[in-house]
């Protein structure tokens, strides 16, 4: 193969990384707001939060992607595909983010909420200083299952011409009549996926709650 | 093509659920702001709300529901052998298991049903069978199509690798003493997991099975990008013919909430009745 075909394989995976480093940012700003939103005593909140999550997990990541980047430029908002990509990928994985966010508030003991509200914290302290920081170490094994799901939905930013890894591995299957490339692909995302889960498992080491 | 997590139950005291009444008003609420946030026109709503499209979507929704069941239906038992044969004694059985739920499960879908449509011979078998016109063989056409085929091979082949790990890990979670309590009162290995383990340990992962299918349906619509003539593709023609992209895409995301819905309803169903 082509030395300039590697090159493009190369550039498509540093797409792929860079896609699932900002929307996993992006997602998980976006999804410890809404998690907490759900636990707030405003009732208009939690419902819109609650209706967030429900929304995002039940409509397929495609339609979302094809919104952002065909529908919204008839309301004059015109993203090029990267950044249509990062929102794409981040609302959608918000939603995910929002429901583990949720149930690691809910591993915070009861006692330790009414200690810190007793107090004189007010509810954003407690929340900043007593919940969140239980609630998001509780939280490191499934998150980073949604961040090995994520780098792998990043291969649907192809069909919005985003040149990601997939997408330049079926340019180079195109070019060279070889769809064997798509292995050469899988070999690569396979090697980035399996790395990502040792990390996950060693920061979950090092952070994880010991009881 | 998540993976479903899990959920952890929330106490009581912190669980953050609604009335149904005001869950409904919220919904409803959260439906109507979206095309009133992003300036939708009631004019572009109407050509999708025409009887023949409102036809042509439903055929959609029929082809997307089929393939959907199709694949639940023959990932089940290829799952249930997968996670056995990962759990076997013999080294023969268990790495080829392990690997290929392994390689599977770190694959994207879309690329896997790329290389299933390019590379497997014999998807194209059942194309042109069905040239009828009516209602159903406009259904089945596109199922018995090339794409059709190989994205339902593809979702079962991926979704089978993912809910092996499930019931594996429900299988593990059960004590030991029930596989030996088994064996010890005669039952053969096969009758054991038949009649006694593998009962139990998917009554254990009931809920994050059918989470797990609520993604399949939702990714049934990559089959649009090889030209599998679903719900989504065909938001895309009426939209193509209509200028009207975001609505076309907004209903069909409702359609897809309220199939998505109805399956996670049967899962609240089946976990009361257990």
């Amino acid at each position: 193969m082509n030395s300039e075909y590697w090159q493009l394989i190369g550039q498509g995976t540093l797409m792929t990384l860079w896609l699932t480093a900002t929307s996993a940012v992006l997602s998980l700003l976006i999804g410890t707001l809404i998690g907490v939103l759900r636990m707030t005593p405003v009732v208009l909140l939690r419902t819109l939060a609650i209706n967030y999550t429900e929304f995002f997990r039940n409509i397929p990541l495609l339609t979302v992607l094809f919104f952002i980047y065909f529908g919204l430029p008839n309301t004059g908002l015109r993203l090029d595909a990267v950044t249509g990509a990062i929102w794409g990928l981040g609302l959608y994985t918000a939603a995910y983010v929002a429901e583990v966010i949720r149930a690691g508030l809910g591993t915070v003991s009861k006692g330790n909420t009414e200690a810190a509200r007793s107090l004189g914290l007010s509810f954003f302290q407690t929340l900043r200083y007593v919940q969140l920081p239980q609630a998001l170490r509780a939280a490191i094994p499934p998150l980073g299952t949604l961040l090995i799901a994520l780098l792998k939905n990043t291969s649907l930013a192809s069909t919005i011409t985003v040149p990601e890894l997939l997408y330049q591995a079926g340019f180079v299957g195109d070019r060279t009549f070889n769809p064997n490339i798509l292995l050469i692909a899988g070999a690569i995302y396979i090697g980035l996926t399996l790395p990502t889960g040792a990390l996950v498992n060693m920061v979950e080491r090092r952070w994880a709650i010991k009881r | 093509m998540m993976e479903a997590v899990p959920r952890a139950r929330p106490a009581a005291s912190e669980r953050d659920t609604l009335s149904i009444p005001l869950q409904v008003a919220g919904a409803l609420l959260f439906v109507l702001l979206i095309p009133i946030a992003f300036g939708m026109r009631w004019e572009n709503f109407q050509p999708l709300l025409q009887p023949s499209a409102l036809r042509f979507l439903s055929i959609g929704v029929l082809v997307t529901l089929i393939v959907a069941l199709v694949a639940i239906g023959l990932s089940l038992p290829l799952a249930t052998a997968l996670a056995l044969g990962r759990l076997a004694k013999y080294a023969l059985i268990r790495w080829p298991c392990i690997g290929f739920i392994e390689v599977v499960r770190s694959l994207p879908l879309l690329l896997l049903i790329f290389y299933v449509n390019l590379r497997i011979p014999g998807l194209g078998l059942f194309e042109g069978l069905n040239t009828g016109a009516g209602y159903l063989s406009l259904v089945l056409t596109p199922i018995l199509a090339r794409a059709g085929l190989a994205v339902t091979l593809a979702l079962t082949i991926y979704t089978a690798a993912v809910n092996a790990e499930l019931l594996r890990a429900g299988i593990l979670s059960l004590e030991r003493g029930q596989y030996e309590a088994a064996r010890s009162l005669g039952l053969s290995y096969w009758q054991a997991m038949r009649l006694v383990i593998l009962p139990q340990a998917f009554r254990l992962i009931v809920a994050p099975l059918i989470a797990q299918f609520t993604i399949l349906l939702k990714d049934t619509s990559l089959g649009a990008i090889i030209g599998f003539i679903e719900l989504q593709r065909r938001a895309q023609i009426l939209y193509q013919r209509d200028f009207n992209p975001m609505e076309a895409l907004f209903l069909v995301a409702l359609i897809y909430f309220v199939l998505n819905y109805l399956l996670g309803l049967s899962s609240r169903v089946v976990e009361r009745r257990r």
